[in-house]
């Protein structure tokens, strides 16, 4: 939520005396916390849930990473309200794009459309850091990550936002031991896939609260979204919550 | 920018098994220019305490002196080696001393201290640069990598580490955080002292 400096309107009339500047800033930070991690044939993104400005918590449940096709995910940190507006009208363009030719795009090309979308606001950008998770038209894992005005790569593992300074380090590790080659993919197998969504999910847990909104993207027909459970996962009592899941 | 961060450089240590490390990276810089890539932070007090000085480049060498300086003198009076316990203390009040100046060091001690069955107790510390005591049990972190070191340690540090496994963690931690900070790196230096073994590596880092 965006909030307007108090400032009591001047009923009187007075006398004119120099020059006022009134101030408006478009822009707050909500903190939060995205990361994504690309494997050999999928890849894992997940934010938390929580919205804040300064030290409130505005909501304990707003998600931050979004569905755009059976292949893309897009998650979307720093100011919230940009970010449901871009998500907005990224998902607007992808809709055009299936009645135009009858099928999704793929990512690499999410990609690009989401970097001259946001290189459209250079001048009054969206104030968001993007992250966007999925397979590629050739079966691979990928994580696209952007800065707010489209500067973008593909990567292996990125972290935005609150504690990117905390988790991103730790990714690169995890990414070096997975035998992370030259490849801008971590070369993960079956078996280590369950591994690397949990690891996303630990990290989550020892570095936010409350956990929620994963979502696993999978090369796999059907596409999962069920929430993890994890046995260090505090207790959800939150009655929104749960409606929301 | 701020002070802490002229010289960059960054220090960490952990709690093993009846063990303890401190590592530290080996770049002095002004700024973002790289000056030195053979800078120490962490100095020997006894055989069983080490001392890490990350800050002020010009605060390292002058503390480094004065801690030597204070040690020596409890030491003659004393007629003991001091404590890692007490040598917190001494470094906390030393730092205090200087509440409205300070020097710009944020130390970080790592040691093992005598148990009074005879054996030896792994202690960590660290203060802020006014001397704000932190005793912790698992690690403490301190210099411009602070926060990244502080997200690798919680993810990969466990209790109960032997010293061969204790090394492999910080050595870890050390390097892919240094790696993401600007003002830390170009090498690192990791110690582990055991009750009866100091073991000292210097790790090859990215330059870059």
């Amino acid at each position: 939520m965006l909030s307007v400096p108090h400032q009591q309107p001047n009923l009187h009339v007075q006398q004119a005396h120099g020059p006022q500047q009134r101030h408006f800033n478009p822009y707050t930070e909500n903190g939060g916390t995205i990361l994504a991690i690309a494997g050999k044939d999928f890849s894992v993104i997940a934010g938390d849930t929580r919205q804040s400005e300064g030290y409130s918590i505005q909501t304990r449940y707003a998600p931050k990473v979004f569905r755009l096709t059976d292949r893309a995910v897009l998650a979307v940190n720093g100011f919230a309200a940009d970010g449901n507006m871009f998500v907005k009208k990224v998902r607007q363009r992808l809709e055009w794009y299936r009645h135009a030719h009858a099928k999704d795009m793929p990512l690499r090309a999410i990609a690009r459309l989401i970097q001259t979308m946001l290189y459209a606001r250079r001048f009054f950008p969206f104030y968001v850091y993007n992250i966007l998770g999925g397979i590629e038209e050739d079966g691979t894992g990928a994580v696209y990550s952007f800065d707010p005005v489209g500067s973008y790569e593909r990567e292996a593992c990125r972290a935005a936002g609150a504690a990117q300074s905390l988790v991103q380090p730790f990714l690169d590790n995890q990414a070096s031991t997975a035998k992370f080659s030259t490849s801008r993919t971590i070369p993960l197998t079956e078996e280590l896939r369950s591994l690397s969504f949990s690891l996303s999910a630990e990290l989550f847990l020892s570095g936010c609260y409350p956990i929620g909104n994963q979502t696993l993207v999978s090369s796999r027909p059907t596409v999962q979204t069920n929430p993890y459970q994890s046995a260090r996962q505090p207790r959800m009592d939150n009655a929104i919550y749960h409606k929301w899941r | 920018m701020s002070i802490m961060e002229n010289n960059g450089g960054s220090v960490i240590a952990m709690v093993g098994k009846e063990c303890v490390a401190i590592a530290c990276d080996l770049r002095l810089g002004n700024q973002a220019l790289g000056v030195s890539s053979d800078f120490q932070k962490i100095f020997p007090v006894t055989d069983r305490i080490f001392l890490g000085l990350p800050g002020l480049g010009t605060d390292v060498t002058t503390l480094k002196e004065l801690f030597r300086f204070r040690v020596n003198m409890y030491t003659i009076k004393e007629e003991r080696e001091i404590e890692p316990e007490t040598f917190a203390h001494l470094v906390s009040s030393t730092l205090y001393e200087h509440r409205f100046g300070p020097y710009f060091i944020e130390p970080v001690m790592a040691g093992l201290s005598k148990t009074p069955s005879g054996g030896f107790k792994p202690f960590i510390a660290a203060t802020d640069l006014i001397g704000c005591l932190n005793f912790a049990k698992d690690f403490v972190v301190a210099g411009t990598a602070s926060s990244k070191l502080f997200g690798v340690a919680e993810g990969l540090w466990e209790p109960d580490l032997e010293p061969e496994d204790l090394f492999e963690t910080i050595s870890q931690t050390i390097m892919n955080a240094v790696d993401r900070d600007a003002y830390s790196g170009w090498g690192c230096i990791v110690h582990v002292i055991t009750k009866d073994q100091i073991v000292t590596r210097t790790l090859k880092a990215r330059m870059d």
